[in-house]
């Protein structure tokens, strides 16, 4: 399988104090199209760090990432923005919806940002809205969401603009059980249905459910990365 | 994107109503300020124009050396041709004769004795040519405490308060005394038509107001003038237009020997009034220029609580790769919006409040009782074009500025830790 992230030698140190903190050590990952993986490891283990980094938000201290076909370390701010803008989406803990917009404004808000004609933006906006199963509440402002449909909404956002690679860290810790279900079988049916590329950053048993592959993590090296037959499947 | 971010300011509150509040009461007080200070400006300009220095004068060279001792001596003889010249040569002007002069007041008892005296400061002005603006010019008619204005040749107006003091009733007699045009000694009855009271102190500590033709004959000034005062036809003082018409008058009656010669100066040139005008310019922008600076404070403040009120949605945004540059303009562009709502009902406050001003004023008259200077009782606003516009300055600038100050924080923000933060 063509990898779109290729991940030589990493290392990534912070400075602390005097001295520095190394968060990830020497990681060699390669990634396909349309893999469901996820970092699983304890708090402190380097996994949100390298979300940071491959998602174009950080930058190696040592080695090379390479995301579909940009090395990360060499991208100035304004082609790291671009590369999020169009190939990158995010999931984060919590759902950061614009809180004054409605449910479609907040999924229009990234095809905006794209300069899409209206047109085109309505329909993508509505299919991402179809997909995610929230076409009737399009008109609802977030705070009038529950946590499920909030995510769900963040979900479409990032989606809406088709990216080639979803980042989601802890995207389920804020969702009660069938929630979190709802949500995951909602990223795996657009995973197998759009080859979107989903990495996590999690310790959720239940998202480790659903994981083809699990690169496990501590103390910023990697040491274990196997393939998964997912116990849960996309509308199981 | 400019639709999107206008739905965000409607319908946030807290972005949009401290800021519009804000800005709308500085732009009401910016319009209704410059209006204010302008109309204080102009009226003060009119009432010396129209009781001193016209909007040109002519005097010989020698008179305007020493016009604050109303040198009637130094008068312009032959003044009537000069007039018929001056009507000819520059016929957008209306031309009139004046004597300024001073003399001491008697007032006579039954028996023709002196029963008390004063000083008194005198005008000859034109009360009774057919369609002569004069009186309404100095609004003596709006000034005439009682009695009423002189019907014919040998009444005259006194000020209320000399009335007052030496019991003067209307019908009775005063003479001037006072000094002719070659030094003599001049003194004239006088039957009392009315008194005025102007509200201004200069003018109302003792004054006398007659017919041009009767203070010619009473200072033996035949066919002569102290001064000769000319009047845009609108009513405004045009500086530029009037500097035009000084210097092609005075070179057309130039003369470096004779001390006689007329020479023309413009309401400029006269009772410090270049200052005066040079402030009513700039009042607009010394106005701007305090508003700006105050409200772009607030602003400031307001913008970086803001900001931090919204830090998750710029988190959100540069996650979702906009750029930098791209929020902090579309915040700009958010201000812009906000500046212009906020102007609009400024302005229309301000011009709410403004526009009845302009009608009916509000007097000050115990307030400006006492000073030197001569100014108006009512002090009126003045809505011209730019207060329709002035506004706008200060509400989007002040409302940019301040947003562009707060705004510097977005390229301080760091991307690598967004994870992080918005994942509390």
């Amino acid at each position: 399988m063509e990898s779109i992230i290729q991940i030589e030698k990493l290392t990534k140190r912070f400075p602390v104090g005097t001295g520095e903190f190394t968060a990830l050590k020497d990681i060699n990952l390669a990634f396909g199209k349309g893999e469901f993986t996820g970092f699983v490891g304890p708090s402190g283990s380097g996994k949100t760090t390298l979300l940071n980094i491959i998602g174009s938000l950080d930058t190696p201290t040592e080695g090379e990432v390479t995301v579909l076909g940009h090395s990360i370390a060499h991208l100035t701010h304004r082609q790291s923005a671009k590369l999020r803008n169009q190939h990158l989406g995010f999931i984060f803990q919590t759902y950061n919806l614009f809180p004054v917009y409605t449910v479609y404004e907040n999924v229009e808000f990234a095809l905006l940002l794209q300069q899409m004609p209206a047109a085109e933006r309505r329909k993508a906006v509505l299919d991402a809205l179809e997909w995610v199963g929230l076409t009737d509440k399009a008109h609802s402002r977030p705070a009038q969401l529950s946590g499920g449909e909030g995510q769900r909404v963040a979900i479409a956002r990032a989606m809406v603009k088709r990216p080639a690679i979803m980042l989601a860290d802890e995207p389920t810790a804020n969702l009660d059980s069938k929630n979190s279900h709802h949500i995951l079988q909602t990223m795996a049916q657009l995973n197998k249905e759009l080859k979107t590329t989903f990495l996590f950053a999690t310790h959720d048993e239940k998202v480790m459910a659903y994981l083809r592959r699990i690169i496990s993590l501590e103390d910023g090296r990697v040491v274990k990365d196997e393939a998964m037959t997912p116990q849960r499947q996309p509308g199981v | 994107m400019i639709r999107f971010l206008f739905k965000g300011i409607i319908r946030d509150k807290n972005r949009s109503l401290l800021p519009v509040l804000v800005i709308s009461i500085g732009v009401f007080l910016t319009v209704l300020g410059s209006c204010w200070f302008k109309g204080i400006f102009s009226d003060m300009i009119d009432v010396n124009a129209n009781f001193s220095t016209g909007h040109v004068k002519i005097m010989s060279r020698a008179y305007a050396d020493n016009a604050g001792q109303m040198p009637n001596d130094l008068a312009l003889s032959e003044a009537g041709q000069l007039v018929e010249e001056l009507q000819t040569a520059y016929p957008g002007l209306e031309w009139v004769q004046r004597i300024h002069f001073g003399g001491l007041l008697d007032v006579p008892d039954e028996a023709g004795e002196t029963r008390g005296q004063g000083m008194a400061t005198g005008w000859g002005i034109d009360f009774f040519s057919p369609g002569t603006q004069e009186p309404q010019r100095m609004n003596i008619p709006g000034s005439i405490v009682k009695g009423a204005l002189p019907a014919r040749p040998g009444e005259a107006l006194i000020s209320h308060e000399f009335a007052e003091r030496f019991g003067i009733g209307i019908g009775d007699t005063v003479t001037l005394f006072g000094s002719t045009m070659y030094g003599g000694m001049a003194f004239a009855n006088f039957t009392v038509a009315g008194a005025v009271r102007f509200g201004m102190r200069a003018l109302d500590r003792g004054a006398i107001i007659i017919d041009i033709t009767d203070a010619q004959a009473a200072l033996d000034m035949a066919d002569a003038a102290g001064e000769i005062l000319g009047f845009f036809r609108d009513g405004r003082y045009d500086g530029a237009r009037a500097l035009q018409l000084k210097t092609d008058f005075n070179a057309r009656y130039e003369s470096e020997t004779d001390e006689f010669a007329p020479l023309m100066l413009r309401l400029n040139d006269q009772n410090g009034l270049e200052d005066y005008l040079a402030l009513s310019e700039s009042i607009s922008g010394i106005m701007i220029f305090i508003f700006v600076l105050a409200m772009s404070i607030v602003l400031w403040n307001t913008g970086l609580l803001g900001g931090l009120r919204r830090y998750n949605e710029f988190g959100i945004r540069l996650a979702m790769g906009e750029e930098k540059k791209h929020i902090y303009r579309t915040l700009i562009i958010e201000s812009v919006l906000i500046g212009a709502i906020g102007s609009v009902v400024g302005t229309a406050l301000g011009l709410a409040a403004a526009l009845p001003l302009q009608e009916y004023g509000l007097s000050f008259g115990s307030a400006v009782q006492g000073g030197g200077i001569m100014m108006p009782e009512v002090f009126r606003t003045r809505v011209g074009p730019e207060a329709f516009y002035i506004g706008f300055i200060p509400g989007l600038v002040s409302m940019v500025l301040g947003n562009a100050l707060s705004g510097i924080g977005i390229y301080r923000r760091r991307t690598a830790v967004l994870f992080k933060e918005l994942s509390v």
